[in-house]
């Protein structure tokens, strides 16, 4: 009976996906077409581009690589500020999450910064950095940090005690215990933390580029604005949602690829 | 050393500036007009976002035809459309109030389909079974349920728009050239911009990170009142 249903709904999955791809499409054509109504309405390509401008702007762009080249620069800084945020907040979450000592002595920092949103650090950080990388950097690597930190921290206390006691009475020294046991259970948890970080390091990213960078997707945005060519304006901010989406995927695909047993990934699916 | 410097952050300097803008009234002014601005956007981004969760909760064709839509817009930051906003309504607080709105909107509306689409299916063919009207249905059943999640988007969705109008206060301050509409964010740019004064920046940033904490502990204390069932 359950394999009957599970081929059933193997054989009907391509199906249901192309149905999906159709309802997708069809609403988003009213859309574009509720869009394109409006712009006709409006008649000012300034105030609201039609469709049909915007795509030419983004074939213009895509031609003269600009918009490849912003997304390198936001994309690059946010792979930057990912690593230096997880070479941070790991080592100290798995630290705090195994130490009640530690997390003792650090918890009331962290909770204390934790509301100052890395968008909030922008004007002291503009003082000290300057316009430049440094500044989206740092105010990602803040942004990314707290959700990874938190994340570890509260996958590493999900860790079924049992596990690590088992391993401790088969007297697995404890650096082993927390690399061969702690992090692989906490695994999916790390992932989730990840998740949330990717996602709040691409939001102050651009809140970042669009005060104090040079370059990148927010700058670009910012830039065609003042210049009032609104359909580049559309086109780069249609680039930063699809590229917070691919992110966000990429996230979902590596937990669904290394912890597919995790109720977490089913969740995220 | 360089603490000589009266513009050298030290605790005891950011506590008299603290004292001295809560006194000249400009740090709670800053707040008020930001927490004006938040509370509008949040009331529009509540009001449409709640019904719309519901609707898609209760009809699966309105969530088939709606979702794609959401699922598009979900993921351009509400910053993004910070210049959007300030090309059609100008930079002051018609664009804070649209920018909040949008940021708040996401989360609400996500966390209300969620909590629509998890009643258990048994209490809905009950309530089919006997014959109730769809809009009992969801005036009875489904409302009641979903309210917990509800809750929880609204408390995601507030702390996403004091963030938001925060940096939408902020990049209105930096492009607008000091022409904006007041509020914290602005009132953080202007002390880094046009009078250098670390101090007061940083009394502005334990402001902001106050009132989060505020706004966050209020929500979750407000739903534990109204619904001690839920687990927000």
């Amino acid at each position: 009976m359950a394999d009957a249903a599970a081929v059933t709904a193997a054989v009907d999955a391509p199906r249901r996906r192309l149905a999906s791809a159709a309802v997708y499409l069809r609403t988003m054509l009213v859309f574009v077409l509720l869009w394109w109504a409006l712009a006709a309405w409006t008649a000012n390509p300034a105030l609201l581009p039609t469709p049909r401008a915007v795509a030419e702007a983004l074939v213009e762009l895509i031609g003269d690589r600009e918009v490849f080249m912003h997304a390198g620069i936001s994309l690059g800084r946010m792979l930057i500020a990912l690593v230096v945020a997880c070479a941070l907040a790991v080592p100290l979450g798995l630290l705090m999450g195994t130490s009640p000592l530690l997390d003792a002595i650090i918890d009331p920092t962290v909770e204390m910064l934790r509301p100052i949103s890395g968008i909030a650090w922008i004007p002291l950080a503009l003082f000290i950095f300057g316009i430049g990388n440094a500044l989206p950097l740092f105010i990602m690597t803040y942004a990314a940090f707290f959700p990874i930190l938190l994340g570890t921290i509260a996958g590493v206390r999900q860790v079924d005690r049992r596990l690590v006691d088992a391993a401790r009475t088969m007297g697995v020294p404890q650096r082993t215990i927390l690399t061969r046991v702690v992090v692989p259970a906490a695994l999916p948890a790390l992932l989730v933390a990840l998740r949330l970080g990717v996602a709040s390091a691409w939001t102050a990213v651009v809140a970042a580029e669009l005060i104090g960078a040079p370059s990148g997707l927010g700058y670009a945005v910012e830039w065609y604005r003042e210049l009032l060519m609104t359909p580049q304006v559309m086109v780069f901010i249609g680039v930063i949602g699809l590229l917070g989406y691919a992110c966000d995927r990429a996230v979902r695909e590596v937990a669904a690829r290394y912890t597919p047993w995790a109720a977490e990934t089913r969740a995220m699916a | 050393m360089a603490t000589s410097n009266p513009r050298t952050p030290l605790p005891s300097r950011i506590v008299m500036a603290a004292i001295d803008m809560s006194v000249s009234g400009d740090l709670p002014l800053g707040i008020a007009t930001s927490l004006g601005r938040v509370f509008a956007g949040f009331a529009f981004a509540a009001a449409i976002a709640v019904p719309l969760g519901l609707a898609m909760g209760a009809a699966r064709a309105v969530e088939r035809n709606v979702d794609p839509l959401i699922e598009t817009f979900r993921p351009i930051a509400a910053i993004a459309i910070l210049p959007l906003a300030i090309l059609w309504l100008g930079t002051g607080t018609a664009a804070a109030v649209l920018i909040v709105a949008y940021a708040a909107f996401f989360p609400i509306v996500v966390n209300t389909l969620a909590g629509a689409k998890r009643i258990p299916p048994t209490l809905l063919r009950a309530a089919a079974t006997m014959g109730l009207s769809r809009f009992t249905t969801i005036r009875t059943i489904i409302v009641p349920g979903a309210l917990p999640a509800i809750g929880v988007g609204l408390r995601i969705g507030m702390g996403v728009a004091w963030t938001a109008i925060v940096a939408a206060e902020l990049a209105v301050g930096a492009k607008a050239g000091g022409g904006g509409s007041g509020g914290i964010g602005q009132m953080m740019f202007i002390f880094y911009a046009y009078s250098i004064e670390l101090n007061r920046i940083i009394v502005c940033m334990i402001a902001v990170g106050l009132v989060a904490l505020l706004l966050d502990r209020g929500i979750r204390t407000g739903m534990r009142l109204l619904m001690p069932w839920g687990v927000a």
